[in-house]
């Protein structure tokens, strides 16, 4: 198992009333899964796939990942727990302007301390693998969406995170992007083990995925 | 790692130019003016602090009390020296008398050469030596001054007087001062390497003085007599304190005082003057008059100019830096999704501010070294950027750039790092963030600070245009004038310039006469009035001339006559003496007499108040009298002359043509005039100097602050560009958006205009209480400066909004 949520409650209070954005959450994720999570605006998705990466905070429920209690944990274990395990990718990339293709990708690295050889090396395999070793001094302006989120990705990838979370990854890619990116999720998903959580509206990508799970104001259903 | 840091320091520093080189230009300015004034400070603490035993040595100078104040004496009544010599006190190592002497000339026979007016002679004896420790080129410190008619040369002299020759040479050799003194070579010291204000060049033996006609200045018995040319040094034993030597110098004055002079209240008393503060006791002289001394309120208003330049650079960079976090917060987010700490965010935003504060720093360097130049006027000499090249100041340099970068980067670090990557990540293009509270304080704080000093240049200024343009109460318009020779007083000689200078056709009148009406030096005698039994003591200031020097100045008689010639002593006094007399009738005072050096001398006339010296000070009690003190020196000794109001272009031509006399007359001077009206500025030269200070000061500030206020109007524009379409759409017309952008920087500047006012005013009246004349601090000085800062600030705000504001809004809507 690799991670687990019980009855997760999320909500926020507006005007004296209480808002749920996520109610009485319940999911158990295996590795090797790939999951799709789906549901109309405002339906919750993005807040659980946060709540999952621990980016955001819920108000009641546990949260297992792995050995560890997620919601007894402080907030500085909680971001080693994710930078060790974890790997995002957002629907407008977010890239950082000001590096190039090479540097983006070394980042995540940086934060953990690999020697500078080994990064290097890293590095140049993941450009290999993704077959952008000619962009690799180019800045993400100077590239299409579609290549912006292969770098995207492959950033997330580097550091050989045991879980990809994906928010929209194909939300600012025309389909034929669309497509290549859904292509790779399910190669590294089904060759190499990565378990992936993906939030998407398309009924397309979604079913890329081995498993859907639908939202509607903040429930499963 | 920290690459990595540097690379996107570097790149996000180029991405945004303008708010780049906004931060770099006030940080820069601010840096210049420390690193400049940080010169200045360093160079004046650092005088003599090299000398061993340093805190250990003392200047012994006298302070006199007296009703009408204080007074100080760089000197001590000759007998000290020796009775501190006979006391032979424990505390005390050496004592060291030594006399300041400014010879003629000094000649080496052998070589034929002879050097006039050597500067920075003293005669002293070998306890100087004791007390000062001087490496020694040549000769040996024992004994070198034991002799009557020895001397020891600093290396620099010894160099000038036997050219080429080593120091060992010199040793025996015989310089003649003064045509009659001669004085054997014993010693050649080295001139001391560091700043020092302990600038003497030659030594002579005390006992020398006693053979010659100095003898009193050596051997004088009183002690009611203070010569500041004889003093005196002391060094204290290696444990011993200061509090039991000043107990016995008390002891000294109070044993040596007289009667009649405690019994109208003077008293004087021996202090004890710690050789590190020569540099900065504005009570007593150095030994160097050409050179400016320290002032300690002159160096703290300049580390306070600095320090809020620096603040100022420092608040442009936090308010930049926090406006444009929401442009950074799209880093922040990726950063700490992909794993950052915020303690690496914050280490990284201090580093980027360092990167920036050292690219300022070097452009302070070269803006530096300009403003030394530009400044030359008020900084001492010896200060140049090369004081930096030291361990002591790289260190200070090191630590006020960090200090700079912690002070305006610290802030908006936290704020950076203290963004939710959720937030962030989420909301695309982010709703601004709500700390533009502190912003407003800090753009308030630096409005504040630009205001203070635009309502100080102007008062100032104001105050500067009105003492010169204040009517003194005499003429000053196209007169000038210049002494004689003081070594060649021959009356024939000046009758003779009269004579040619009256055949000038542009000269209409030509006078001889004393000093001017107004001027830097002041001659005075103390004056005893009788009336039945009250009895008024003063001090009486005299200018001496006749009829034609009276009127060439205009000078007004309001009762009497001017004296009748310069045999018989008769005084015309002022309204002010006949004032402190108690007198309002000039007839009243007329024919009575006024004692002085023991004879009666009648008041034959009153004439009106003008201003003898500066307007700082009031008008003084002063009388107008003939040569009469022509039996031992005459002082009639400068020419005045007026020349048309009208062609001043033909003055210097006259002028020439006066010089063309004088090099006939007294060849072997120099000539040199002054115009009254320069001598009246001269008395303000020190306002003026704050004057300049305070304009570039003044200049600086606006120019860091309003560069502030761009970068914040630009960010805010920016952030509202959304709004403005929207309004835009809704029919709003340019005016009223350009209204509604302008009204919170308005805002802005009318806060601060009413902190300022204040403030400004309690500084500027401050100032003024040195004046005994003030101008009016009017209601429309500070609302000129309100309204200037209002007009600067709106120009560079509405540079920006109008632009926003016709903006087309389907481009700034278009965009979702």
């Amino acid at each position: 198992m690799l991670l687990q949520l019980n009855n997760i409650f999320k909500w926020v209070n507006s005007g004296g009333q209480r808002i749920f954005l996520l109610k009485d959450i319940n999911l158990q994720v295996q590795e090797g899964e790939f999951i799709s999570i789906m549901g109309p605006s405002g339906s919750g998705k993005s807040t659980l796939l946060n709540v999952i990466g621990m980016l955001d905070a819920f108000d009641e429920g546990e949260y297992h990942f792995l050995d560890e209690s997620v919601h007894a944990l402080k907030e500085k274990h909680r971001a080693n727990l994710y930078k060790e395990y974890i790997g995002f990718v957002f629907q407008s990339y977010h890239l950082l302007d000001e590096l190039t293709v090479q540097e983006n990708l070394e980042m995540p690295l940086l934060y953990k301390k690999y020697k500078g050889a080994e990064r290097k090396a890293m590095v140049a395999d993941m450009l290999d693998r993704f077959n952008i070793v000619g962009k690799k001094d180019l800045f993400p302006a100077q590239l299409s969406g579609g290549q912006q989120q292969l770098v995207g990705v492959a950033r997330a990838l580097i550091a050989s995170p045991k879980l990809i979370l994906a928010d929209e990854p194909t939300g600012n890619l025309n389909s034929q992007q669309s497509e290549e990116i859904m292509e790779l999720f399910k190669k590294l998903n089904q060759e190499d083990g990565v378990t992936i959580i993906q939030v998407t509206h398309s009924e397309k990508n979604a079913a890329y995925g081995s498993r859907t799970i639908n939202l509607l104001d903040g429930r499963k259903i | 790692m920290f690459r990595n840091h540097l690379k996107i320091a570097f790149r996000s520093i180029l991405k945004n130019k303008v708010f780049s080189a906004i931060n770099i230009i006030g940080l820069s300015i601010g840096l210049s003016a420390a690193f400049v004034i940080g010169a200045i400070v360093y160079y004046d603490t650092t005088f003599d602090n090299f000398h061993p035993d340093g805190d250990r040595i003392y200047r012994i100078t006298t302070a006199f009390t007296n009703p009408e104040g204080n007074f100080y004496n760089s000197g001590v009544a000759v007998p000290l020296a020796r009775a501190l010599v006979d006391l032979n006190m424990s505390e005390l190592e050496t004592v060291a008398p030594f006399l300041t002497t400014y010879p003629l000339h000094v000649e080496n026979q052998k070589l034929d050469l002879s050097f006039k007016n050597p500067e920075f002679v003293i005669y002293a004896n070998d306890d100087y030596f004791k007390t000062l420790n001087y490496t020694w080129l040549a000769g040996s410190q024992d004994g070198a001054l034991s002799n009557p008619n020895t001397v020891v040369l600093s290396e620099s002299r010894a160099a000038a007087y036997f050219p080429s020759q080593k120091f060992d040479e010199v040793l025996g050799k015989t310089l003649i001062y003064n045509d009659t003194i001669p004085a054997l070579v014993t010693g050649v010291v080295a001139n001391f390497k560091d700043r020092t204000d302990l600038v003497f060049e030659e030594f002579i033996s005390l006992k020398t003085a006693d053979l010659q006609d100095m003898t009193s200045a050596v051997t004088d018995g009183h002690w009611n007599n203070t010569n500041s040319a004889s003093q005196l040094f002391i060094k204290l034993g290696a444990n011993a304190s200061a509090s039991p030597v000043q107990k016995v110098l008390d002891a000294l004055s109070k044993e040596h005082e007289e009667k009649e002079e405690t019994a109208i209240g003077n008293t004087d008393a021996f202090y004890m003057q710690p050789l590190h503060d020569l540099h900065f006791d504005p009570n007593y002289y150095t030994f160097d008059f050409d050179t400016s001394r320290a002032s300690l309120p002159v160096l703290r208003n300049l580390g306070l100019v600095a320090l809020f330049l620096l603040l100022l650079g420092c608040i442009n960079f936090i308010n930049l830096n926090t406006a444009q976090a929401s442009q950074r917060a799209k880093e922040i987010g990726i950063r700490k999704t992909l794993g950052s700490s915020k303690k690496q965010l914050i280490f990284q935003f201090l580093g980027e501010t360092f990167l920036l504060t050292l690219v300022a720093g070097l452009l302070s360097i070269a803006l530096a070294h300009w403003l030394l130049q530009l400044f030359s006027d008020f900084i001492p000499q010896g200060v140049t950027l090369g004081l930096y090249a030291a361990v002591l100041p790289v260190i200070g340099i090191l630590s006020l750039l960090l200090i700079v970068t912690l002070l305006s980067g610290f802030y908006p670090a936290l704020i950076l790092s203290g963004y939710k990557p959720i937030s962030v990540l989420k909301m695309e293009g982010s709703k601004g963030n709500q700390k533009s509270g502190l912003r407003k304080y800090l753009t308030i704080f630096q409005f504040t600070i630009a205001q203070i000093f635009i309502i100080a240049t102007l008062l100032v200024g104001k105050q500067i245009d009105y003492v010169m343009k204040k009517d003194m109460g005499f003429r000053t318009e196209a007169i000038a004038f210049f002494r004689t020779p003081w070594s060649n007083p021959a009356p024939e000689k000046k009758a003779r310039f009269i004579k040619e200078i009256k055949q000038l056709p542009l000269v209409s009148e030509v006078t001889l006469g004393g000093q001017p009406p107004a001027s830097f030096s002041t001659h005075s005698i103390g004056v005893l009035y009788q009336e039945g039994d009250a009895e008024f003591n003063t001090g009486l200031q005299l200018i001496y001339g006749n009829q034609d020097y009276f009127d060439m100045y205009k000078l007004q008689l309001l009762g009497g006559r001017l004296p009748l010639n310069d045999t018989i002593r008769e005084y015309v006094v002022n309204e002010t003496y006949m004032k402190q007399l108690g007198i309002t009738d000039p007839q009243a005072l007329i024919g009575k007499t006024i004692k002085a050096d023991d004879e009666n001398h009648p008041i034959v006339g009153v004439m009106q108040d003008f201003n003898q010296r500066s307007l700082k000070t009031g008008i003084e009690p002063m009388a107008f009298t003939g040569d009469t003190f022509r039996s031992q020196r005459s002082q009639f000794n400068t020419i005045h002359f007026k020349l048309p109001t009208e062609n001043s272009e033909q003055w210097s031509e006259t002028i020439t043509k006066i010089e063309a006399i004088w090099k006939e007359i007294y060849p072997s001077s120099d000539f040199e005039y002054r115009f009254m009206e320069d001598t009246i500025q001269r008395f303000y030269t020190q306002e003026r100097k704050i004057s300049l200070l305070l304009k570039w000061t003044t200049g600086l500030a606006i120019l860091i602050s309003c560069l502030g206020l761009l970068g914040l109007v630009m960010y805010t524009t920016q952030r509202r560009i959304k709004e403005l379409g929207i309004r835009k759409v809704l029919g709003a017309s340019l005016v009223q958006l350009n209204l509604l952008l302008c009204k919170e920087f308005l805002l802005i500047i009318a806060v601060a205009f009413a902190i300022a006012v204040p403030f400004a005013w309690w500084g500027i009246h401050s100032w003024l209480q040195d004046f005994a004349y003030k101008t009016s601090m009017s209601w429309w000085v500070f609302v000129g400066s309100g309204l200037v800062m209002l007009c600067i600030a709106l120009l560079i705000i509405s540079f920006r909004t109008i632009a926003a504001a016709r903006v087309n809004p389907i481009k700034s809507l278009g965009t979702e």
